[in-house]
């Protein structure tokens, strides 16, 4: 049987520093990942989401845990793992003195690629991210959205075996959002694996084949994007802007779940029409679709991705 | 092998630091404009000071690449997350410290190339004089580029870390008889001077150069000694400190 790309048990993360009370980042974090699998990691700012990327990708210790990178145990020999993953850290940048042609070129002979394949490999990967145009000039003249897809074809050029995204389209447009997809897609198609973090769900949704979602430290669930949906009790949801102080009434229809003020009502296509009328009756605007992610994550936390408290 | 610091990977990032500091004009220049308004200054107060100088302004140039390991390695680790990009991968702590040191040296080869040229054309020196300031060049890249690395890793914020890239520089490269001859310092000092590893090595080159300084076979072999221990203990220190730091604790 072939080894996890990606295998940790019990990873547990403490903070201390001096003068403040410690931090519990991860408080056991169990996960396996196979190889060629693209795999969302999902929770709130704070969740411990990057603590586990840093940690899986010999950025951070943990305070204790095992973790795996294709059998070689990366928390005592990180050397032996190295050389099969490469990672988009979160806010990175690039050389800002270097132009995107040359900041995926030297990246890929830094890794020991041979001049042909990185000069192929480069120009490749800067058409498929919509970079060509802009490849001759300085990084530092390019936006904030373009920098980082400069990062993400940097990374993507490498087709390591076990890829770390964290937030890898975060500044992008729509447009560039769905070609790093695409490139990804591709990229996984070739035999890559890759472990995400994102904060937007589509993406998420888009993007995975499996997907963990983690608070406060802890994996609360695990599945594929179809099955945390199913999870959740109907097809359609129904928002109400403002529907709080209805929340209990709208819980006698469906499932409920609150964003702010906002109440989320995942029902059955029966009832939709009940809802809407007391929608009317209260004057409060509502809006109905299929059932996201969103929901699956709202029901699951308790609170949306966006919530910082 | 404890440390596999020069392989491929190295040079890879070596060519890739290179490519960074040639595509900003000021990198190139700037350090020929300080030590030529440097050289002026001295020449102004001493015209018969300017051989010193000039081994003054060889031996500072070479301890300046410290600084600008310290805020390279600062700003692209705080600023931009770099080494989170170059780490996971095969580049060794080791290589990613060696090959940003050897890019920014080999950057400022037209510095080293345009002092050693004025050196030859005013006082030509002996065979052994030169072979002794490209050791002790050497040793002085080995010292600074180690201290700026250490140095980069222990802070936060990559602006706090320039007042002490320009202290350090200053202490070890404008206080101590680095421009000026030793001689001209109270003897009392002399052999701190000679500990030292800026002054040392200018120390050296002029003890070699037969005339330009007089100090006893002791003093020679004080700052030798001193200037090779301090650049390798405090190389193989950062080489094991690059490999620490480079996972967080």
């Amino acid at each position: 049987m072939a080894e996890d790309a990606l295998w940790a048990r019990d990873v547990q993360k403490r903070y201390e520093r001096r003068g403040t009370q410690p931090v519990d980042a991860l408080r056991g974090v169990s996960l396996s990942i196979r190889p060629g699998e693209r795999v969302g990691l999902l929770g709130r700012n704070g969740a411990g989401k990057t603590t586990f990327l840093r940690i899986a990708s010999t950025l951070l210790w943990p305070t204790s845990g095992e973790v795996r990178v294709f059998g070689h145990d990366i928390v005592n020999h990180p050397e032996e793992g190295r050389p099969l993953i490469a990672v988009v850290p979160q806010d990175g940048k690039p050389f800002m003195h270097l132009t995107p042609y040359e900041q995926v070129y030297t990246y890929l002979r830094t890794r020991g690629f041979d001049r042909a394949t990185s000069k192929q490999r480069t120009t490749e990967v800067l058409g498929q991210m919509g970079l060509t145009e802009v490849a001759d000039r300085l990084n530092l003249a390019l936006s904030g959205g373009l920098r980082q897809r400069v990062m993400v074809a940097t990374v993507i050029a490498t087709e390591a075996p076990l890829l770390f995204l964290d937030e890898p389209t975060i500044g992008m447009d729509p447009f560039a959002r769905r070609e790093v997809w695409e490139c990804l897609r591709r990229l996984s198609k070739k035999g890559s694996t890759l472990l995400l973090t994102t904060h937007y769900l589509d993406e998420a949704e888009q993007l995975s084949d499996r997907l963990y979602i983690i608070d406060r430290g802890r994996v609360l669930v695990e599945g594929s994007p179809e099955g945390l949906k199913a999870q959740i009790g109907g097809t359609i949801r129904v928002s109400l802007k403002g529907g709080m102080r209805l929340k209990e009434t709208l819980a006698t229809f469906g499932t409920v779940a609150t964003d702010g003020l906002d109440v989320h009502v995942i029902l059955g296509p029966d009832r939709v029409e009940e809802v809407l009328q007391l929608a009317l009756r209260e004057k409060l605007s509502a809006t109905v679709g299929p059932v996201s992610l969103e929901e699956a994550f709202l029901r699951v936390v308790g609170r949306s991705i966006d919530d910082e408290s | 092998m404890a440390f596999s610091f020069v392989d491929r990977y190295t040079w890879g990032y070596t060519v890739t630091q290179l490519r960074v500091q040639l595509h900003d004009f000021n990198v190139v220049i700037a350090p020929i404009l300080i030590q030529g308004v440097l050289l002026i200054f001295v020449y102004i107060l001493n015209p018969a000071l300017i051989t010193y100088a000039l081994i003054g302004a060889l031996v500072y140039s070479m301890f300046q690449m410290g600084q600008r390991v310290q805020n390279e390695a600062a700003y692209i680790r705080v600023d931009s997350k770099l080494p989170e990009l170059y780490l996971p991968g095969p580049l060794t702590p080791e290589g990613y410290f060696v090959g940003m040191s050897l890019g920014i040296l080999g950057s400022n080869v037209g510095t080293f190339a345009v002092l050693a040229g004025i050196l030859e054309w005013t006082h030509p020196l002996s065979a052994l004089a030169w072979l002794v300031l490209a050791a002790v060049l050497f040793a002085v890249f080995l010292f600074t580029v180690s201290l700026g690395y250490f140095v980069s890793t222990l802070f936060e914020d990559d602006r706090a870390i320039q007042p002490y890239a320009t202290i350090i520089t200053n202490l070890f490269g404008v206080l101590p008889p680095v421009f000026y001859p030793l001689s001209l310092l109270p003897t009392y000092w002399g052999p701190l001077a000679l500990v030292l590893p800026t002054s040392a090595a200018a120390a050296l080159v002029e003890a070699a150069e037969g005339g330009l300084v007089s100090i006893s076979s002791g003093g020679i072999a004080l700052a030798a000694i001193s200037l090779t221990l301090e650049a390798l203990a405090l190389f193989l220190f950062t080489l094991a400190w690059a490999r620490r730091s480079a996972r967080e604790r």
